[in-house]
């Protein structure tokens, strides 16, 4: 699968977890789909690390060092899993991996040289030294112990935008 | 959870249970979507069964050398920073992590739903030594607060309806009455948002073990799951030791068949591999993590002739198609695990003088090996149970008198049309006299015997 079939794959699977899925080219087109993503003036968490977040933390008013006080957590992700739709979510680099949890709304960037096709080719790649901390995040936050009936958001984000970038 | 030796009062139960209609109603409505949900996550699946064969291979190769898994995992854990405790029984486990929590100065604890620390009845041990222990599972949450165990394995609380939680909810929070299942579900976000920023520990369970980098691994949908492992400072993981696999690589199998099987999604939500506690550098993680390793008779079952339900990967799918658990649900059965896997391993981990009644809740009908995703061979196993039972003397002298009379009946055509032929003749007087309790529960017997027709 190419490059973009891949993305394709993965951004419709994220989909069919309640998603919301967006794919950008440059960084003109990144920050206007987080300006488009995420409100204006709502308290926004950014690591500002890599050079995709370098790219847009500047775009936030109310930008805050503090994830548990945040709105909005904007960050890029270690990268994704097609066949599954998931984000990949890993503590390396020091990475704070419950940024994308405690807020109510998560926004992943995942460069699209960053996806896998299948989950065994993650996990052949992170199975030999596998962080402190690996996530496969699928969609928002969701129970069904209620009459089986679904729910979304209950301890994670009610809401989750990935961007292939 | 109870764990006197008093005989677990199945049928007892059962008949109470046929009696509530809201119970009623609620399997019913689960046992339905729990089936559709199922088919539909394996529709798009292809070579499925390969995929089963994959799985249960990978089971059976854990069992063949459990030992020497688990003395790689824990070797692996301890390498990659995890303290590693191993627990013989309920209570060496009980008293493990009370004392890690005591230690510390824990007073605030965080639980993801674990049905291991249900087994050893870790709540009530951690609450008398005068802990806040806190289930933050939203089914655990309602059942906490109702104090009732889980009646499911995955969903603890499906024996209640909207209402019910509406009210309960009402009751105790003093929120207004919603029975709207999101607005419930917001108020319990409210409620325990702030009990994990301000916890000294979490504790949770795993539902794989990999033995070559000793990760535990963890399939949640709310989120709760990853705010007890990386929110407090502290993190216990209690898990019997056959959650192992050989390595994390063989961990992609399990992804696809487990959510699949458990709830009908394709993935949970969220699926965590945590190696270790936080390391230098890192921003996630307790930084202290503390695995216990529960044998609690599992080593006992490995050696004899029931061992192949150590393979279970705990999905509740045989038990969501069980005749039996979908008519009188989970609490009948008495003990932690309900349904096909839950009576075999109540029978096994409690022994036969206080489960022989729950050996009894199956019809054999084979549904639960049908879905298994890896392959316990379910009704063999409940057979040698019964075989058990009898062998030790815990079935009545009627049931054996009865039985024999049924054998030698069935053996012979003449006898068996004649029996046939009495039941259809006397259903009539049977039905009038034996009131609604009979003619409500069993079946007339048909005028014409299939049989006949088929012959």
């Amino acid at each position: 699968m190419s490059g973009a079939d891949l993305a394709a794959h993965f951004l419709e699977n994220a989909a069919k977890a309640a998603a919301g899925t967006h794919r950008v080219s440059g960084v003109e087109g990144l920050q206007g789909a987080i300006a488009r993503i995420v409100p204006p003036d709502v308290p926004v968490h950014c690591p500002g690390v890599t050079e995709v977040e370098k790219a847009v933390a500047g775009l936030f008013a109310d930008r805050r060092a503090e994830y548990a006080a945040a709105a909005v957590t904007v960050e890029e992700v270690f990268g994704a899993v097609a066949e599954t739709g998931s984000l990949v979510c890993a503590s390396e680099g020091g990475r704070a991996v419950q940024a994308g949890l405690l807020p109510s709304h998560h926004v992943a960037i995942v460069r699209r040289d960053h996806i896998f096709a299948t989950l065994n080719d993650l996990f052949s790649a992170v199975a030999s030294a596998p962080p402190t901390n690996l996530t496969l995040v699928t969609g928002p936050s969701r129970t069904a112990d209620i009459e089986l009936t679904l729910a979304i958001g209950v301890h994670g984000p009610e809401k989750l935008d990935v961007i292939v970038v | 959870m109870s764990h006197g030796q008093t005989t677990l009062s199945f049928r007892e139960n059962s008949v109470r249970a046929l009696g509530d209609d809201a119970l009623r109603a609620a399997m019913k409505q689960a046992a339905d979507t729990f089936g559709t949900r199922r088919a539909d996550a394996f529709a798009p699946v292809t070579a499925v069964e390969a995929l089963r064969d994959r799985a249960s291979a990978i089971r059976e190769e854990v069992l063949k050398d459990l030992p020497g898994y688990v003395e790689r995992f824990a070797a692996s854990a301890a390498r990659a920073g995890a303290t590693v405790h191993r627990a013989k029984n309920a209570t060496a486990a009980r008293e493990i992590i009370a004392r890690i929590l005591s230690d510390r100065g824990a007073k605030r604890i965080v639980k993801g739903k674990s049905m291991v620390s249900e087994e050893v009845d870790l709540n009530a041990h951690l609450e008398a030594a005068g802990m806040e222990v806190v289930e933050t599972d939203l089914g655990e949450y309602i059942i906490q607060m109702e104090g009732e165990a889980p009646s499911h394995i995955i969903v603890p609380a499906i024996h209640k309806n909207r209402r019910q939680v509406g009210k309960l909810f009402a009751e105790r929070l003093g929120v207004p009455y919603s029975e709207d299942p999101q607005v419930l579900t917001k108020i319990a976000r409210k409620a325990l948002r702030e009990k994990f920023l301000t916890a000294d520990a979490g504790i949770s369970g795993a539902n794989f073990a990999a033995a070559d980098t000793g990760s535990i691994v963890l399939f949640t949908n709310e989120g709760n799951g990853r705010m007890v492992t990386t929110v407090p400072p502290l993190h216990v993981a209690i898990l019997s030791i056959e959650k192992m696999i050989p390595s994390l690589a063989d961990l992609p199998d399990f992804i696809r068949l487990l959510p699949r099987s458990a709830t009908g999604q394709p993935i949970t939500s969220y699926v965590s591999v945590i190696t270790g506690p936080r390391k230098p550098g890192d921003a996630t993680g307790a930084k202290e993590l503390h695995i216990v390793l529960l044998d609690n008779g599992r080593t006992e079952i490995l050696a004899g002739e029931s061992r192949d339900i150590l393979k279970c990967i705990r999905c509740g799918a045989c038990m969501n198609v069980c005749p039996v658990y979908r008519t009188v649900g989970g609490h009948s059965y008495g003990w932690t695990y309900p349904g096909p896997m839950g009576l075999i391993l109540t029978a096994l981990l409690t022994g036969m003088a206080k489960s022989h009644p729950v050996v009894d809740a199956s019809t054999l009908c084979g549904a639960c090996v049908e879905v298994c995703p890896v392959r316990v061979p379910l009704v063999p196993l409940i057979l040698q149970l019964r075989r058990r039972k009898v062998r030790e003397g815990f079935s009545g002298p009627m049931e054996k008198r009865g039985m024999a009379l049924f054998g030698k009946v069935a053996a012979s055509p003449f006898l068996f049309a004649l029996g046939q032929r009495l039941a259809a003749l006397f259903w009539p007087v049977v039905r009038v006299l034996g009131g609604k309790d009979v003619a409500g529960r069993l079946p007339a017997p048909a005028r014409v015997p299939f049989r006949r027709k088929a012959s």
